[in-house]
């Protein structure tokens, strides 16, 4: 991989991950590996309907199946108190109420949960589960049910459409997203077990251990530390991770019924309906510019689908707020309820499907005015200030971004009219797309413990979904004390370490880097306090003199007030020191604005006879502040595009309209980019502090790779071919149409 | 899964004397597992034939014998597959992931069932898994699915790439039963159109089993071409593939073969448009023309009338890359 400019190694050198040798070995353990004594196993039986209520579930052949011990259904199960009535289950704000209901609100809705001594028995017990429904007409119509589907306002209007209704240059198209699913490699899984009436002890794969106790807490009427909950390794999350899924319940409640720990593995098609996706949408674009090139207004509609029981709004023309300057803004948006399981946060959510259109608009609204699309997006960002707040951005360097990308991708070979460069029967086009997130900050918590012989363990309940968190931890770490990296040990996802929010909207490392500097300073603190019983140096020692080395304290770089560890331990008759620290945002967040961005460029190559799409070349760059650990970074960000790969030409979940199944809901039916079909993604970084966001000075990178990615490519295809494809995905058929 | 008896008969005569209908024989279990796994196919007992067939790619007469048992990455290695018949080489190539290639074997890439989304979903109805339940790709979503050869009792697509090759190059099928009763069935005539039975994909007699391919000598080593087009390169089924192979004497074509994957019941020949092609200068227009006659009868469903442009296309550069490729 082409990761950097090696000219100028401006960011920490590129380094193993803390946890690869767990995860290269198989000794790391993801949630559905734990061994737990007396374990038995769930299997869901799904509804075959989508709309409706159940009549009747025969479980008699299912019961026959050996080594069943029971099922649960609607009619059949521990009273979840969170879910007792229509009231409650409002207030806890989990979903879909799983065996708490007989209606049938999609198809692939759990109806019973098989609990059996193997996995075997209960697998083959649920296929033998007949139902028989009340059927009603189901809508999974997205498409045709849409145009009925009333728009409201999001956000405060700016100007008004009257204002720029004369613009010299006006552009209106509408663009669509199909649903995607994220598709972890690791299935969502879940073990449970109940060690007393209101003790649980849960392993589960998610992206925030705090919110797993809280949502149980809700759900059982028991206090949250009452509740133990275990994800040290999560394989892949992209957003489905954020929410309690209706397994997990089903797996808590299963556990109550039988009185032992019960373990639910979705299998991959029930990973397409169970763990939320990203909903389909529908956008409107009418976007207006002066002769200057200047932006003067734009009109940006959004629709997302959503379940029948519960309402999901994408936030997707959040994004339209936030890049440029318009001199009359005016964004709306709808959901529309269907006969599907409800959609939830995937990665870029919101900003990946409206920076799809928008970044596709401007490009249309360039081709319109015969100017290069880059310039026009030059003379338009915002970034000095954020449009939406007022607020001065605090540090914004997308045009720097823009830039760099240019430069590496050599974008002065684009031509401006589409169709010009060929290579035999294929086109070649250039594309570009930008992608912008709000740069956030929660807060977290983080402790230290450390031995005698000078070793510290740092920890915190944050998880890491792979996306190098333990690793930018260590280097945090090593940076802040001094201390050695291969005596710095990280632990992880446990919610009985100090407490953080979910690793998710690219704020894990914001969030937690700062909880690390501050229980870094506790450590010397407290180091200092116990070695002022031997030199008096240490009283009111300044931090950044306190110095720590392998074996013991310094003052500074005098030698002649070193103090060791072991004469610590032994003055203060200590077995480890102990320390924990919490931090969060403040008013920094008054004064300024916050946002990560990467800009993508993208070289296609189209064959006119066959429709094939190549991604030739794929660069982007991204400012997220200091970069705390290049090589993670960096694949964050290639990660992310080459899930933009997936979204601009083949990512799509259907659902049959007849009869409401998701169609092809496995990896051989459902196609996502993998590495073979990308191209080396040449990414750099601006590597410019954020002085005001945290410690650390780093911006979140988890989404922008992703945002502005499929628009690139869309926008490259149309210089190479001069097709204008505003349908996502940009399959061959669609090329040849 | 429903449970099943498992056991590895020593021998070929062993295993066909247990064989009757709720009896699978399993090779490779690329396709298998997952039909079972998915509750559609049931087997009581299964029967490891891993070590009864050959897996061996031997001379036979002047064309070359391929085992039942060889697996599909051997093919693309073997020296003289490549040299004498790198067509198939090429559209194994073209198949699965190498993973899935090393398992899978050259039997049971003939017997691998159709990836129509409805076949694998038993709350639909499919008459190919359940005769006479009715087709829900027919008026669903059937863009993988079929543009020539089908009816209204099932519109799946045969999903090998394997079988585009040996149809085109007019491939034996060597089976045996358990009488010993052995026949040879020409590659054209061991797949089947879905007709009223849509619930078979093939003449393959019952009980009986596949233990050789055979192809015979042929001129079409030098100037070939698999393409397949699909969604996604790195691993999907092909929406459009097109086997490709030329016989050039003095700037002429004197023989011409031309199949297609991803548009039938079973691999299609495109047998009218060989015809016009032999006797023919290889050119642009002559391939154009070509593709023209292949496209001409084929009748797209509600969501797959692409199929046709890039049916077109692809015949076209395939045609193309037998010259140049």
């Amino acid at each position: 991989m082409r990761l950097f400019n090696t000219k100028k190694p401006v960011a920490a050198r590129a380094e193993g991950r803390v946890e690869a040798v767990a995860k290269v070995t198989g000794s790391g353990k993801y949630a559905a590996e734990y061994e737990v004594k007396n374990v038995c196993y769930g299997v869901l039986a799904v509804s075959a309907v989508a709309a409706g209520s159940i009549k009747s579930i025969d479980l008699s052949k299912a019961k026959q199946v050996e080594g069943v011990l029971d099922i649960i259904t609607h009619e059949h199960k521990p009273l979840v108190p969170g879910m007792a009535d229509e009231a409650k289950i409002k207030e806890t704000r989990f979903g879909l109420p799983i065996f708490h209901t007989d209606k049938i609100y999609f198809r692939g809705q759990p109806i019973a949960l098989v609990i059996a001594d193997t996995l075997e028995n209960a697998t083959y017990a649920a296929s033998l589960i007949d139902a028989e429904y009340n059927t009603e007409k189901a809508n999974v119509d997205f498409e045709s049910t849409h145009p009925g589907v009333k728009l409201s306002s999001a956000g405060k209007e700016k100007g008004t459409l009257d204002a720029w209704s004369g613009a010299a240059h006006i552009v209106e198209a509408e663009y669509n997203v199909q649903a995607e699913v994220h598709n972890p490699m690791e299935m969502h899984a879940t073990i449970a077990h109940w060690t007393a009436d209101d003790k649980l002890v849960l392993y589960d794969k998610n992206q925030g251990v705090n919110n797993v106790q809280r949502v149980f807490a809700r759900l059982f009427n028991i206090p949250p530390q009452n509740i133990e909950v275990s994800s040290e390794f999560v394989g892949g999350g992209f957003g489905s991770g954020l929410r309690v899924w209706p397994h997990a319940l089903a797996s808590v409640m299963a556990a109550k019924q039988v009185k032992r720990p019960v373990k639910v593995v979705l299998t991959r098609p029930q990973m397409f309906s169970l763990t939320g996706y990203r909903p389909a949408a529908w956008q409107k674009v009418k976007l207006g510019a002066d002769n200057n090139g200047k932006f003067v207004g734009i009109l940006h509609q959004s629709k997302n689908n959503t379940s029948k029981y519960e309402t999901f709004s994408e936030g997707i023309t959040r994004i339209t707020r936030m890049v440029y300057n318009f001199d009359n803004l005016k964004t709306e948006q709808a959901t529309v309820p269907l006969h599907l399981s409800t959609p939830t946060w995937m990665r870029g959510p919101g900003d990946c499907t409206g920076a799809f259109a928008l970044e596709c608009a401007i490009d249309e609204l360039s081709h319109k005015m015969q100017v290069d699309p880059l310039e026009l997006r030059m003379k338009n960002l915002a970034v000095t200030t954020d449009p939406e707040s007022g607020k001065p951005w605090s540090t914004n360097f997308v045009n720097e971004c823009v830039e760099k990308g240019a430069a590496m991708i050599n974008w002065k070979e684009r031509k401006q009219v589409p169709g010009t460069l060929t290579d035999g029967e294929w086109k070649i086009g250039y594309g570009m797309g930008i992608g912008m997130w709000g740069a956030g900050r929660g807060n977290a918590s983080a402790g230290i413990s450390m031995q005698k012989d000078g070793t510290i363990t740092v920890k915190t309940a944050m998880t890491d979904i792979g996306t190098g968190t333990g690793t930018a931890i260590q280097n945090i770490t090593h940076s802040s004390t001094g201390v050695a990296k291969n005596k710095i040990k990280i632990e992880l996802g446990h919610s009985d370490f100090p407490a953080t929010g979910s690793q998710g909207g690219s704020t894990g490392l914001s969030s937690i880097s700062g909880a690390v500097s501050a229980v870094c300073d506790a450590l010397k603190q407290k180091l200092a306090t116990y070695a002022l019983v031997q030199k008096e140096v240490y009283k009111n020692a300044a931090l950044p003199d306190i110095l720590l080395s392998e074996t013991g304290v310094s003052y500074k770089t005098n030698n002649n007030e070193f103090v060791s560890y072991a004469d610590i331990w032994k003055k203060n008759n200590l077995t480890t020191v102990d320390v924990e620290a919490s931090s969060g945002p403040g008013e920094e967040r008054q004064k300024y604005a916050f946002c990560s961005s990467a800009v993508h460029f993208c070289r296609v190559k189209v064959n006119i006879k066959t429709g094939k799409v190549k991604i030739d070349r794929m660069v982007s760059v991204a400012d997220g502040g200091r970069i705390v650990n290049e090589k993670p970074a960096a694949n964050q960000i290639s990660g992310a595009v080459v899930g933009g790969i997936g979204m601009a030409l083949m990512e799509e979940q259907l659902a049959d309209k007849n009869l409401g199944n998701l169609v092809g809901n496995d990896l051989a039916g459902y196609h996502f980019a993998v590495n073979a079909d990308a191209p080396v993604i040449e990414v750099a970084f601006i590597n410019k502090t954020d002085p005001n966001i945290n410690p650390s000075g780093a911006k979140g990178l988890g989404e922008v790779g992703i945002i502005g990615s499929a628009a690139a490519i869309a926008n490259a295809i149309f210089n190479a071919t001069g097709k204008r494809l505003r349908d996502l995905p940009i399959t061959p058929d669609k090329v040849l149409a | 899964m429903k449970p099943f008896t498992f056991s590895k008969p020593e021998n070929l005569g062993k295993a066909l004397s247990i064989k009757k209908d709720t009896v699978q024989f399993i090779a490779g279990g690329t396709n298998l597992l997952d039909l079972m796994k998915k509750n559609i196919a049931g087997p009581d007992a299964v029967l490891d034939i891993t070590t009864a067939l050959s897996s061996k790619i031997e001379q036979q007469g002047k064309g070359v014998r391929i085992g039942a048992m060889v697996r599909n990455s051997a093919i693309t290695t073997d020296k003289t597959i490549l040299s004498k018949y790198p067509l198939v080489a090429k559209a194994v190539l073209a198949g699965a992931s190498p993973q899935i290639r090393n398992m899978a074997s050259t039997a049971g890439n003939l017997l691998q069932r159709t990836r129509c989304p409805y076949f694998y979903d038993i709350t639909t109805p499919c008459n190919k898994r359940k005769p006479g339940s009715g087709c829900s790709a027919i008026n669903g979503e059937n863009r993988m699915n079929a543009i020539v050869g089908y009816n209204e009792q099932c519109v799946a697509v045969h999903p090998s790439d394997l079988c585009v090759a040996l149809a085109a190059l007019d491939a034996t099928v060597a089976t045996t039963d358990k009488n010993k009763k052995q026949l040879s069935i020409p590659f054209k005539d061991f797949h089947k159109l879905p007709g009223d039975t849509p619930q078979l994909d093939n003449n393959l007699p019952a009980n009986a089993i596949i233990t050789s391919v055979d192809i015979a000598e042929n001129p079409f080593s030098k100037n070939f071409y698999y393409l397949k087009l699909r969604d996604r390169d790195s691993y999907a089924f092909a929406l459009v593939s097109v086997a490709a192979a030329l016989h050039l004497q003095d700037n002429h074509i004197a023989d011409a073969r031309l199949a297609s994957g991803g548009v039938a019941h079973k691999p299609w020949r495109w047998y009218e448009a060989e015809q016009y092609l032999k006797g023919k200068a290889p050119s642009a227009s002559t391939f154009s023309a070509a593709a023209d006659i292949v496209i001409k009868d084929v009748k797209p469903l509600s969501n797959n009338g692409f199929k046709k442009s890039m049916l077109r296309g692809a015949v076209e550069t395939a045609l193309q890359n037998c010259l140049t490729a």
